[in-house]
């Protein structure tokens, strides 16, 4: 999404939970240095020297703290300081940036199809595979323009109050009124959504991609009036809350809250749409070469699980595997578990599609 | 008639150069750029405007605007003419308290109004429970996630501005001749309609255009509010900057809604109404 809204939900959550004191403000910088998100806030950001990385996120209240945790041992190490700015690098933020020549940005995060669009209209470096390492990540979460730092799934939440004995089990059942009456809340922004609609009408995972529009419109036609859209995780959620529907197409880690909170709502991981966030370092950075340090340091496992046992967040790096408990794997969308039905969304197709699948839904669901 | 300026005019009209540079600087000259941008995003010439008529997406983003914001306008002026009747009428003490209730919506945030109006109108909402249990209806009303809740939260919005435009107008209606009407024997309902609203011509005037106006720009309450389903031209400008990068098509789009805002004022302007209102030509 070239607004990275998944992030920026991530990030929303872990404040809401260290300002009602579930986490403390230790584990707190630590999550987010999962993230990659330490460092401090400069409002002089445009300045930054080539003795400093800066980031850009979807931040805001909590920068400070996150140098702590990660942008302090990062410097020791290195000597390079790291400035955090939570603008947030929507693609047009970063291709207004790059066209002004006046970048400011070292890494940005953003998803994997936001990489390989800057990528294709050049607006992002290659990842330097020289200086970060491949392997630290598992396969296929390193593109030619972007670095995967964690992943996210889309996942069938749903209200067990509202579904009875039976639990819906798959996307078919999500669209199945007559079994399971009421509404039902989808994301307004594209990706992942088809993809459930299809599943549903019986296409085979391997057969995903291209998606055939014009088939999942045909199935979600008649359903239109039983869906709401939402646009932001923290609605996603109201929405169950608020007894408005049944059953969601939302986030894992909003599914989880929702879990926490009231153990009535729950999901499952058949079927979930995984995604991959990426770094990705926009033309002209300041700082250089040197970004990709930063990089491969916001890959190292510890930080990882984490912001998993924090916010959901799944690490990047397959060796957290070993560092997580049981409850840890329960929310984590690559524990074998859970990962063995699950729909990778593509990025490459994505990134092609888009823009015009984006505005062809949201003309679609409109009418 | 030759029209006297005064030396008092020039020096006012001095005073309101150093803002009028600003203005120039700071939004005029953007503007510009955003122009520009629509005939040469991505190559040069007026493909964007072309592509944007021909596209019946657009189409129905536009019918939907204008059909949202007529609706809007029309309660809201109404709505807004009975509050604002009522205000004159009443005793200053009262007034002064009605007033802060009209005023009180512009200190809470577009986004917390939305929210509150999700709370009200929602399926188990506060309006649909008692509905419900008092036996009124049997099935809880679609309220939101449609045109109807997107029409009620911008009424909503918009009701204080007009409130405060005809309220101002009404104000300046001149007492003597309501009580000139009054004692040649005229009575309420021939006052209202032959006094009244006559002479609130020019508050509605520029109460309407203010509103009509504001209701094509909305953004967040069609978003809340009509949660996928009501798509308004502000969001889709809005998708097309920040999420599809079809920069062209989104400043050829705010290109054309300018010129036609800019178009319905001067049209409006040569309405006597409206000169009126804006205190023009009398002198």
């Amino acid at each position: 999404m070239s607004v990275n809204r998944f992030s920026q939900d991530a990030t929303q959550i872990a404040l809401e939970q260290f300002k009602t004191g579930q986490i403390s403000r230790r584990s707190f910088m630590t999550a987010l240095a999962g993230l990659g998100l330490a460092a401090t806030f400069k409002p002089g950001a445009a300045s930054a020297e080539v003795s400093e990385i800066v980031i850009c996120n979807w931040g805001g209240a909590a920068l400070e703290a996150f140098q702590k945790a990660y942008g302090d041992p990062f410097t020791g190490a290195t000597g390079i300081e790291v400035v955090i700015d939570g603008a947030g690098p929507s693609t047009g933020a970063v291709r207004a940036m790059v066209e002004s020549k006046n970048v400011i940005w070292d890494a940005t995060d953003g998803g994997m199809v936001d990489a390989a669009t800057l990528g294709a209209g050049g607006y992002v470096e290659p990842i330097d595979y020289a200086i970060v390492d491949k392997s630290l990540v598992g396969e296929g979460l390193a593109a030619e323009y972007g670095i995967c730092n964690y992943t996210f799934s889309n996942v069938l939440a749903y209200d067990t109050k509202k579904t009875g004995e039976t639990a819906p089990t798959s996307w078919a059942d999500f669209f199945d009124l007559e079994k399971y009456p009421g509404k039902r809340t989808m994301c307004k922004w594209i990706q992942g959504q088809l993809e459930s609609v299809l599943l549903a009408d019986g296409v085979k995972p391997e057969d995903m991609y291209p998606l055939d529009v014009d088939r999942a419109f045909a199935k979600l036609e008649p359903l239109l009036p039983e869906i709401i859209f939402w646009e932001g995780g923290a609605q996603s959620q109201q929405l169950f809350r608020d007894g408005e529907v049944v059953m969601g197409n939302i986030w894992h880690t909003r599914a989880n809250l929702l879990r926490k909170e009231n153990p009535e709502f729950t999901w499952t991981w058949n079927q979930n749409l995984l995604f991959a966030s990426a770094w990705s370092v926009p033309k002209g950075n300041p700082a250089g070469k040197k970004v990709f340090d930063f990089i491969n340091s916001s890959l190292q496992p510890e930080g990882q699980v984490e912001l998993l046992r924090l916010m959901g967040n799944g690490p990047s790096n397959p060796k957290a595997l070993e560092l997580m408990t049981e409850d840890d794997k329960a929310v984590y969308a690559l524990a074998p578990e859970n990962a063995k039905n699950n729909l990778p969304v593509s990025a490459a197709y994505y990134a092609e599609n888009e823009a015009e699948l984006q505005n062809r839904f949201l003309d679609f669901i409109s009418r | 008639m030759v029209i006297k300026v005064t030396n008092f005019e020039r020096w006012a009209f001095m005073l309101t150069v150093p803002a009028g540079v600003v203005a120039i600087g700071l939004y005029v000259f953007p503007i510009l750029q955003v122009l520009a941008l629509s005939v040469t995003e991505p190559s040069f010439g007026f493909g964007n405007y072309v592509s944007m008529f021909q596209n019946p997406a657009i189409g129905r983003v536009v019918r939907t605007t204008l059909i949202v914001s007529a609706v809007t306008t029309l309660f809201t002026i109404v709505f807004s003419y009975i509050v604002a009747f009522a205000l004159v009428q009443m005793r200053p003490k009262v007034r002064r308290f009605a007033m802060f209730l009209v005023m009180l919506p512009f200190w809470i945030s577009v986004l917390v109004r939305a929210f509150s109006w999700i709370t009200i109108l929602r399926r188990n909402g506060v309006l649909n429970s008692a509905l419900v249990e008092t036996g009124v209806i049997s099935e809880p009303l679609e309220l939101i996630y449609n045109q109807l809740g997107v029409i009620i939260g911008m009424v909503h919005y918009m009701m204080p501005f007009a409130i405060l435009l005809l309220y101002a107008n009404l104000t300046d209606i001149d007492q003597r001749i309501i009580q000139a009407a009054r004692s040649l024997g005229a009575r309420a309902p021939t006052i209202f309609w032959r006094i009244w609203l006559p002479l609130s011509k020019p508050g509605l005037a520029i109460a309407t255009l203010f509103v009509v106006i504001f209701s094509f720009g909305f953004l967040v309450t069609p978003a809340i509010l009509g949660a996928g389903r009501v798509l308004m031209i502000a969001e889709y400008i809005s998708v097309q900057i920040s999420s599809t990068l079809r920069w062209g098509v989104a400043t050829a789009l705010s290109t054309t809604m300018l010129i036609c805002v800019a178009a319905a004022i001067a049209l409006a302007m040569r309405h006597p109404a409206f000169r009126s209102a804006f205190g023009g030509p009398q002198k």
